[in-house]
Formats: structure tokens, sequence, C-alpha cells
């Protein structure tokens, strides 16, 4: 297929165009490294705990290594003679390549077998026994704070946080992470206001189950290593190698096609260590590729349970919030620490309060890992907040959207952060929400069993901050144009949009335009593709970088005496004699910021909010408690759309999304940590049969006056509003409150028993 | 216990060396380097590895290569020129990250052989076997719709 | 998975002779198997493929009964007009049976002989009153549905015997409805599945999915004492709600079904 160089004065921003990669996915050939095989190349499969928590005695591996087929086994100890401190994390150096020493959850890596066949790497892993002393284990987030079942000894922080050095060698307790916010004096306001009202909610455990499970392949030489990886943050990967093996950057080279669905798990160190060394030490390509089941070993959604409370005055204005939040981390930090802050601060809702306090805790627990899963928090912080809120607007008869529409943070007014509001549309989506929702209309709740109920809530995000993209944009021979970016593209479309930005500063077509993938060799530095950020902080390097070479070819015309209008491919021969060289523009984006103080109070706490609300409509079989959702409403500010179309799928993507965590989804543990259901046989995710009936999807106008044209982040917007909103459904129709998630059939029937 | 099996394979007569144990997905990404369709849930709920099979679609992950022999077997590969099905998908961008959609495409052309026109109930049901993360379902939806539609001035 | 024998049989005396190594399995459709063999819950040595067995005749006897060969696939079954016309059921059961793609290997014998009691055809066959004829190297007998089954995946099929023949009697003046919950996602193994089978104001009714095989209900009422355990589709007690409920949706659309 040709895509000629076209100059056009077409807007390319604001058009739907259709992604640059979809004749590659739907003929099969779009590139994953789920499919990548190298010549010699070899399979590991892991060896996992089957404790909980455990001290190892011994791992046996002689009849595993002596297996016909098998190329060696790897165990923490040939690790360590590679890297004595096999330690890594974004957040804190606390997770081992392979387990040394210790076990902290089932299906903690602890072996690996390496053999041509992967078959027979499987069967061999069958053959490797390990022997634990079983310690005391912990699972719950609020026992964790108080429990003597330790699971690190020693805290380590990585340093990479400025406000995390101080927890350095802290001993005896699960606490990973204390965040702490307070403005003004909650005390006081709380005791001072006409009505309290405190409430506790809970959400479970879940796994992003990417379709394409996690994958790593590495080769190597003495002096150089190439990771092929499915990885959202290749820049990372390449940092935190190179770190582990006391390597300098550009010797190593992290290489990422597509990926098949990230969601947050393919993010910071995965498999990316373990196959590095594995391939240092066994001199050949390794390749590591989970199954669906060991994902659920691997990363995985924080648990949480928040405490809230609020003051409020009789005419529905809430004077006081007081916020408690536990997060379930698992054995290992992972980026929890990050969510229990950045999310953290947004616990009382976008709410104009200002007497305001905050406690998050992040907890260590023998699960598998809690890391960043879409919303990176904010799920859950919206279940409780917007949970709450409702109930309070019922206790005092006011209606759920006045009683928002009284507090909602409004341009310009501190968040609890004390940060002043900016560009984030709270009143507008609420006001759309509130039309497409036919809010004002009577609605008919039914009589027999099945009754039928409608809920609202909005909820928002704070995207992290601050973090560094920079880009590259060449201008070939031909005029046609290359972008260079470590921003990945999951399904998200981000390749699209970064040809959108740039092609709109060059005046090309957007299709004429070549997206180059992640790779470190080549693509320039970019903090991670996560948390939405990349539309606004990629889009915006891709853009500086757009300009820079455009100016660089304004600039060789008027050195060559050209008209400002000769097209650019005979500027070019002009410049050398024939159609040959090329101009790189290049741009570097990081935001203004200002990190907060002990009480995490800041001017600037983000460049940007997101803001999400949805509206459900639904029917409850009282006889069963089954819910049915017959309308689904999104609505979201997300600046101004880059790609409508895009928006528009990247909203119902994420609520359908929810939806599952909302309704069914769920790890289920036993009392010795064993998961049960670590399989899509039995851990169901939505498929077509559990769509709501009706789904709409609208963002406001609105603009981001310092994103890309306007423009910011969508991905996880979505995600925000739909489990509260149907928690309000639930109660409007059957006048039950469910406060902990998934609010499966039994749960809604059970409640209703209770009543 | 390795034999050989000689199937036809996208049109066309082919052998390959296989394992017993070995699917149909593994000796198409093995042994001709294709990888559209894709061991994904393992357990031929999510519809990553769809192949046609003597003209019926079948969970690839699950179907032992030795079985193939003597049949048709068809992948996502096996046509050149872009069809109504897969125009239709571009056109109404059903799909995201794209990893479970050359199974869609597969499973649509079936439907569609079955239902030339098929209602919303329909669709929903004969590809509730296939799986997507992203969610592309409404959007899928569309284009399959469309892809009718095409069909049918053809 | 380790490798095994694999042996494609073209006579049923060959199946059955191959049967008789220990450590054998059929396979038929082969998505029951291959998912215990890829979950290291089976681990044979040798595999026999009934798949070139000449059993897969779909026609109605002389009495009316339906006779389906053990090796017809769930599809051809759920897509046959002599199936939609004469047992409505079967075809609405099956259009909601796993996914196309299971139903178009799957076969009724190996759908049969699993014992899986989440499984929708036994529950029903039984309350319709089905037989199937097996064969094994003593020679053929016949069995109920019903009598299939001795517990959770327990069949009370023999070493190296195999369902040739289902026969279905006529519907005649019955009707049947055939309900199944799920509790998680609406695609699903079921938490409970209820066929009913009203012969007048008669009703059969069998449960399955709630209990660790198909069960008949001597009355509406036996439901109360059914023994039920709790899984991760509910708890026992919610399972016993789900019973109750289904129960009288089963009936209720037994008695409206139009045949």
């Amino acid at each position: 297929m040709k895509r000629a160089t076209q100059a056009t004065e077409t807007p390319q921003v604001g058009r739907s165009v259709e992604r640059l990669e979809s004749w590659l996915k739907v003929t099969g050939k779009a590139e994953y490294v789920h499919n990548l095989r190298l010549p010699g190349m070899l399979y590991g499969k892991i060896f996992r705990s089957n404790v909980a928590h455990g001290r190892i005695k011994r791992i046996d591996t002689s009849a595993a290594r002596a297996l016909a087929g098998v190329h060696s086994v790897v165990t923490a100890a040939e690790i360590q003679k590679v890297i004595p401190e096999p330690y890594y994390g974004p957040a804190f150096h606390d997770q081992p390549i392979l387990a040394v020493g210790k076990v902290r959850h089932v299906g903690e890596p602890v072996a690996v077998v390496l053999a041509s066949d992967p078959h027979v790497a499987e069967e061999a892993v069958h053959l490797i026994t390990a022997e634990y002393e079983e310690l005391p284990a912990v699972y719950d987030e609020v026992e964790a704070m108080t429990s003597k079942a330790i699971v690190h000894d020693e805290l380590k922080p990585a340093g990479t946080f400025p406000d995390l050095k101080h927890l350095k060698g802290r001993k005896n307790t699960n606490v990973a992470l204390e965040f702490r916010l307070r403005r003004g004096n909650a005390e006081k306001a709380m005791k001072g206001a006409e009505r309290v009202f405190e409430h506790r909610f809970r959400t479970q455990q879940v796994m992003h189950t990417p379709l394409e499970p996690l994958v790593s392949v590495a080769e190597s030489t003495e002096s150089t290593l190439t990771i092929h990886t499915a990885s959202q943050s290749p820049s990372f990967v390449r940092i935190e190698i190179a770190r582990l093996l006391g390597w300098p950057e550009n010797r190593i080279r992290v290489r990422v096609p597509f990926l098949g669905g990230g969601f947050g798990a393919k993010l910071y160190i995965k498999l990316e260590a373990l196959v590095s060394v594995l391939s240092l030490i066994a001199r050949k390509p390794v390749k590591i590729s989970l199954t669906m089941e060991e994902q659920f070993f691997t990363i995985t959604k924080h648990a949480s349970t928040f405490r809230i409370k609020s003051g409020v005055t009789k005419d529905g204005r809430i004077v006081a919030r007081d916020c408690e939040v536990w997060w379930n981390g698992g054995a290992y930090a992972d980026i929890g620490p990050r969510v229990t802050q950045k999310s953290g601060f947004t616990a009382p809702g976008p709410y104009d309060v200002q007497d305001v306090s905050i406690d998050s805790y992040a907890l260590y627990t023998n699960l598998p890992p809690a890391g960043a899963l879409r919303g990176f928090g904010i799920p859950q912080l919206v279940w409780a907040y917007e949970s709450h809120t409702d109930l309070i607007a019922r206790e005092l008869g006011i209606d759920p959207v006045e009683f928002r529409r009284r507090n909602l943070l409004r341009e310009g007014r501190p968040q609890a952060t004390g940060t002043p509001m900016k560009d984030a549309a709270l009143e507008k989506v609420l006001e759309r929400l509130e039309v497409l929702m036919d809010w004002k209309k009577p609605f008919d709740r039914g009589e027999g069993t099945v009754r039928r109920g409608r809920g609202i809530a909005i909820g928002f995000k704070a995207c992290i901050a601050n973090t560094t993209s920079l880009a590259a944009v060449n201008i070939n021979a031909d005029g046609s144009v290359t972008v260079y970016t470590s921003c990945v593209d999951m399904g998200q479309g981000s390749d699209t949009a970064m040809a959108q930005i740039a092609a709109e500063v060059l005046h090309v077509a957007t299709e004429s335009v070549t997206v180059v993938h992640s790779d470190t060799d080549v693509t320039p530095f970019d903090m991670a593709t996560l948390g939405s950020r990349s539309l606004f902080h990629s889009g915006n390097a891709v853009k500086l970088a757009a300009a820079d070479a455009l100016q660089k070819i304004v600039q060789l015309r008027k050195e060559l005496s050209l008209s400002a209008d000769t097209p650019v491919a005979d500027v070019f021969k002009k410049k050398y004699g024939m159609r040959a060289g090329s101009v790189m523009g290049a741009g570097s984006f990081i935001p203004p910021y200002t990190p907060p103080d002990e009480n995490g109070q800041t001017d600037n706490a983000t460049p940007f909010w997101m803001v999400g609300a949805s509206g459900v409509e639904l029917e409850v079989d009282t006889e069963t408690g089954r819910v049915k959702l017959t309308r689904l409403v999104n609505v979201a500010d997300v600046g101004t759309p880059i790609n409508p179309r895009v928006v528009e799928t990247q909203l119902s993507g994420g609520a359908i999304m929810q939806l599952g965590f909302t309704l069914f989804e769920k790890m289920l543990f036993d009392a010795e940590g064993q998961l049960r259901n670590a399989s899509l046989a039995e851990y169901k995710i939505p498929g077509f049969l559990d769509l709501p009936k009706e789904i709409v999807n609208e963002a406001v106008v609105a603009e981001q006056r310092n994103g890309p044209f306007g423009g910011k982040g969508v991905g996880e917007t979505a995600t925000f509003g739909v489990s509260p909103a149907i928690a309000n459904a639930i109660h409007d129709a059957v006048g039950v409150r469910l406060t902990e998630l998934p609010m499966n059939p039994e749960a809604v029937f059970m409640a209703l028993q209770k009543k | 216990m390795r034999r050989t099996v000689q199937f036809r394979l996208n049109g066309e007569a082919v052998e390959a060396q296989v394992d017993s144990h070995e699917t149909l997905v593994e000796v198409l990404q093995e042994s001709f380097g294709l990888y559209g369709a894709r061991e994904s849930c393992g357990q031929g709920l999510c519809g990553c590895c769809t192949l046609l099979v003597d003209g019926t679609a079948v969970s690839g992950c699950l179907y032992l290569a030795t079985l193939a022999e003597g049949r048709e077997v068809v992948s996502i590969e096996g046509n050149t020129e872009p069809d109504a099905v897969q125009e239709a998908f571009v056109e109404r961008s059903a799909f995201q990250c794209g990893f479970c959609t050359p199974g869609f495409v597969l499973m649509t052309r079936q439907l569609l052989d079955e239902h030339p026109d098929p209602d919303d109930d329909t669709i929903r049901h004969y590809l509730s076997g296939n799986l997507c993360r992203c969610a592309a379902y409404p959007e899928i939806i569309e284009a399959v719709k469309l892809a009718a539609q095409k069909r049918s001035k053809k | 998975m380790k490798p095994f024998e694999l042996l494609e049989p073209h006579s049923l005396r060959e199946a059955v002779a191959a049967l008789e190594a220990s450590d054998a399995r059929p396979m038929s459709g082969g998505t029951a198997i291959m998912l215990m063999m890829k979950a290291g819950v089976l681990r044979p040595s040798r595999l026999v493929s009934l798949r070139k067995l000449q059993l897969a005749e779909l026609e109605v006897a002389s009495d009316g009964a339906l006779r389906v060969g053990a090796m017809t696939t769930l599809r051809a079954i759920e897509r046959s007009d002599v199936v939609r016309k004469g047992w409505p059921v079967i075809a609405k059961t099956l259009r909601t049976l796993s996914n196309v793609r299971v139903r178009n290997v799957a076969t009724l014998g190996g759908h049969l002989a699993h014992g899986d009691p989440h499984m929708d055809l036994p529950p029903l066959l039984a309350a319709l009153g089905a037989t199937v004829t097996i064969a094994g190297a003593k020679g053929e007998r016949t069995s109920s549905v019903e009598a299939l089954y001795s517990g959770y995946l327990e069949t009370t099929l023999k070493k190296g015997e195999l369902i040739t023949q289902v026969e279905i009697p006529a519907l005649g003046k019955k009707r049947a409805a055939y309900l199944k919950c799920t509790t998680r996602s609406a695609d699903d193994w079921p938490a409970l599945g209820v066929a009913v089978v009203l012969d007048g104001d008669k009703p059969t009714i069998v449960v399955s999915a709630a209990t660790d095989r198909p069960t008949r209900l001597a009355s509406v009422e036996a439901a109360e004492t059914l023994h039920i355990e709790g899984d991760l589709h509910g708890s026992a007690a919610y399972k016993k709600q789900l019973l109750r409920v289904f129960l009288k949706r089963a009936i209720n659309e037994a008695r409206n079904a139009s045949h």
C-alpha cells in the first residue's frame, strides 16, 4: 500500500483518521514479541512457589537437569554470580529476579528451566521440587498494618523518589509508604458540621489479562544486550537493566513492537531482568512467554479499603472530609507507592472542601504484587467517594446531581493539595451527563420482581507529575516525515495520534507519516506509556520536534534564497545537488511542577486533570440479585479530541473493562493464599453477552490549554465513574447499598435478604 | 514420535514434521511462519487461535496438528486481497491492540456465510466465544453489519 | 504436555481394542481432553481419536425417536432442521452451550461421556428419557442417560467402552425447557442447570451444575432438601435460592413451550 508524501492544508488533528496500523492488524501481520523467534533461542519456563510465605530450605533441580533436551536450570544462586544484588522495582528495590532465601507469595518465580523445546522445558519444571519452612502470612491490607507477619525484613526504597529516601533500612513493618495530606483543619470543621457521615468501602484484587500475555526475549554478546519486550516503558527498562548489570545505557537496546494489550501490566521490570541475565548466562537468546494463568501471579490491581468521613451542612455543602485508604500492594511494591501518593491526594473527590485530611498507606501482603492497572487507584477511590457522596445526598433528600453541582470544584478553586483547578471541565461534564441521562424526567422503577434504577457518578484524576518525554522528527529528502518516539502503541492509537500531531505542524497528510516504534538505540527517552500521559507529554514533545524540523526547513530556504513555498524535496536537491540529506528536529517536554510539602500541599500538583463521569440505568432481578444494565452513559473531558473516533472507542473500552471489575471479576484466594481461579475458564472477563443494551460515549467541548492542540489523555477516563454509578443505581432500584466489589448476583441478593 | 503430516494450507499442498502433542497453532508458527493465529487463553475461550479446518472454525490451540492430515486449513493469511470483512473492520475501527482481530475476522466470515443479514442478537451469540480485552465489542458489531452490507452488494 | 501415541482407528472394534491399553483415552472433538492434558490433569500415553468411525448419522426412527450417532457434532445437531422441528428445546440449549468453535468439533458422545456436571445436555437428555448404546469388548449394551453418571467426572462407562448412539424419544405431547444460570460473565460454566419435561402436569425435573452429577428431583418440593455445595459460582445457600427460582421459571417456560 503506497502512502504518498502528501502536502496538505487540511487540518490533521480533530480528524477521525483510520489508525495507521489498521491493515497490519486485520491481516494478522502486526508484530508482537509474542511471535518472536530467534535462531538458537532457548525457551524459559518458570518454577514457582506453592506457599504464600516461607524460607527456602532447598531446591532440588537434579531430575529437571537430567531430562533429555534440557539446556540448564537456573536459580538465584546462578543469577547472583552475574548480579550480586539482583533486586529491582521502580519505587523499592525489593523484588528479586528469582527468589533469594525466601518466597513471599504463591506463584513467586523460584527457578527457570531453559530448553530449545518449550514442551521439554515445561515437563522439566514439573520435576523440580522445593522445600519451604512456612512462615505466618498476611493477606488483608488493614490487618497488614499491625500484623506480626512481616513480609519484608527490611525496606529498600530505590531512591528514585526523593520523598522515600527516609524509609531506607526501616524494619518490622508492612507499611511500605504512608502518604499524609492536611489542608485546613478537618477535625475542627468536622466537629462543627451539622451532619456527619462515615462509611467504609472495599475493592478486590483483579488482573488486567491482556490477551498477549507478558513476554520478553533477550539476546546478548559479551558487551551488548538487546531486549525485545512487550513493555509500555522501554526507556525505564534500559535504565534499570543498566543499573542491575552495571553497564552503560548505550550498550543495552530495548525494542518494542506492538503490544497485544497493556492496561498497565506491562510496565517497569516484569520479565526483562530475568531474560537478560539468563541470556548472559546461557550465551544464547532466551524467551520467556507467560501463559494466561501465569499472569495472575505476576502483576495485579490493588485491592483497597477506604474509610471516608464527611461533615456536611443541612443544605448539602461538604465542609470537611477525612479519608483513610489502605492499599493492598501484595508481596512487592512495584509502583504501588506512587498509586498511594499520586492518586491518594484525590481521595476527597472533585469537591470544593478546604478542610481535608488524607492518610493513604501502601501495604505489603503475601499476595501476588499489585501495580498499575488502568485508572491507577482512581477507580478504587471514586468507588468510595461517589458511593459515599450519593448516600449523603439521599440522606439529606437532595437530588444526587444537584448535590454534586453544589460542591464541585470550579476553575481556579484549590483542590485538596492546594493546587488551583485549571482546565478541568467538571461542571460541563456533570451538566452533559444530566442531559444525556434525561435526569430531570421521572423514572419508572417498576413494581414486580424486576426493579429498575438509575445512578450517576463523577471522578477525576491528576496526571502524574512530573515526567519527561522527548521526541524527534525527521524530514526526509523527498519530504516524507518520520516520527521517533518511545511512546508505545498498545491499542490506544498513540502511533496515529503522534502522526496526526506531526502532520498538523508540517502540513502533510497523517497517512503519509511513518512512526518508528520504540527502540532505545533510535527513539529518544520517554518516561513511559502510562496513566494517560502520552497524548499530552509525548504529543507535546512530538509537536516541539516537528516545529523544530519545520524551523530548520524555513531556515534552509532562507539560506538558499528560495521562496517560502518551495517544496521540501526541491530544497534538499538545491542544498545537496541531488536527492539527499534530511533535517532532524528534536523536542523535549517536561511540564512545570512543584513537589508537595510535608502536608501534601503544592501550588502545582499536576499538568492536567482528567474528568470522567458515568450514568447507568439498570434492572435488578430481585429473585436472583442479577443486575442487567440497560443504559451506560460515559461523559468525559479530554480537552480537544485529536482523533474523535479513537476518543470514543477509548471511552467505550475503558467503561466496558471497568464493568467486569464492577460486576464479576475477582481473584479468589483460599486461606493459604492459593489462587483458585487463575485462568479465563474461572476468571471471567466481559464478552459480547455482558454488554449493556445501549452505550453512549461523549467528550464535552473543552480545551486543555497546555496540551498539544488543546488535547489530553483519555485511556483511563471512563474507568472512573462506572462502579459507583452502578451501586447508586442499585440503591435507587431496590434500596440496598453495596460497599464491596464485585457486585455479583449473590452479593446483591444477600444484601436484599438483609434488608 | 515425530511424523509427517500432509495437508492443504491456504490453498497450497504442504507437509510438516510434527510431534503428537503439537497443536495447529504451534505448527503454523513454527513450520510456516504464520503468526495470525495466536495462543492466548489456551482454553478455546478467547478465539485468538481461530483457524478454519475444512471450512469450519476451530480453536487452533486445542487442535492436534496430526489430525489436520488430509484436511484444508485456512488462516487469516489465506487471502491476499482484503475482503469485505477486513475492509469493514478497518472502516469501523473494530480493533485496538489487534491481538484478537484475526480470530474475529475469521469468525465473522463464518457468521455471514451462515447469516448474511444478522441482527444484534445473532451477532452477539455467534461471536460470544471471541474475547476482546480492549472491549472493541460495539465497534465490532458495527463492522459486522457493514460487512454484511458490503457482501450483499457484491 | 508430554508426547503420547495417537491412534486413529477406522472401525469400532479397532477403537475398543485400542482402548483396552491402560492409560489410553478416547478423543472425539478433543476440546475437553486437550484442556485436561494442557492443564496437566490428564497425562495419557495413548490417545485414541474416534473421528474416523462412521458414527455421525442423524435420523428419525419409525417410532418418531431421534437417533443420533455419537460422533455427530453438536453444531450439526444445533443446525438440523429435524431437531429444530421435533426437539426445539435441544436446538435452543445448544445455542448457548460453550461457543461455536467448540460446538463445531465437540461430539454428542464425547459431551455425554465427559461426566462434568456443568454440561448442559446431560440433564436435558436425562429429563427427556434419552438412552445411549454403548459398545465394548464384551459387545453392546444400552443405558439411560440418567444412569450414565455416578459422581463428579465419573461415569458408569467401563474401561474400553464407547457411546455409539443416542436415542431421544419423540416429544409427542410433552413440553420441555432447559434453563441455566451463570453468576459471573454471561458466557460461563453454569452455577445451575434445570431441565423440566412436562407430561401433562407431571414434571420430570433434572438438576445439574449445582450438584455433582445430573440429579432427578422427585418433586418441586424435593428441591429444598437437595444437597448442594458452594463453589466459585456461589455459596450453597445462594445456589439453593437459584434452584427455587429457576425451577419455577423452567416449569413456566415448559408450560408455554409451543411444542
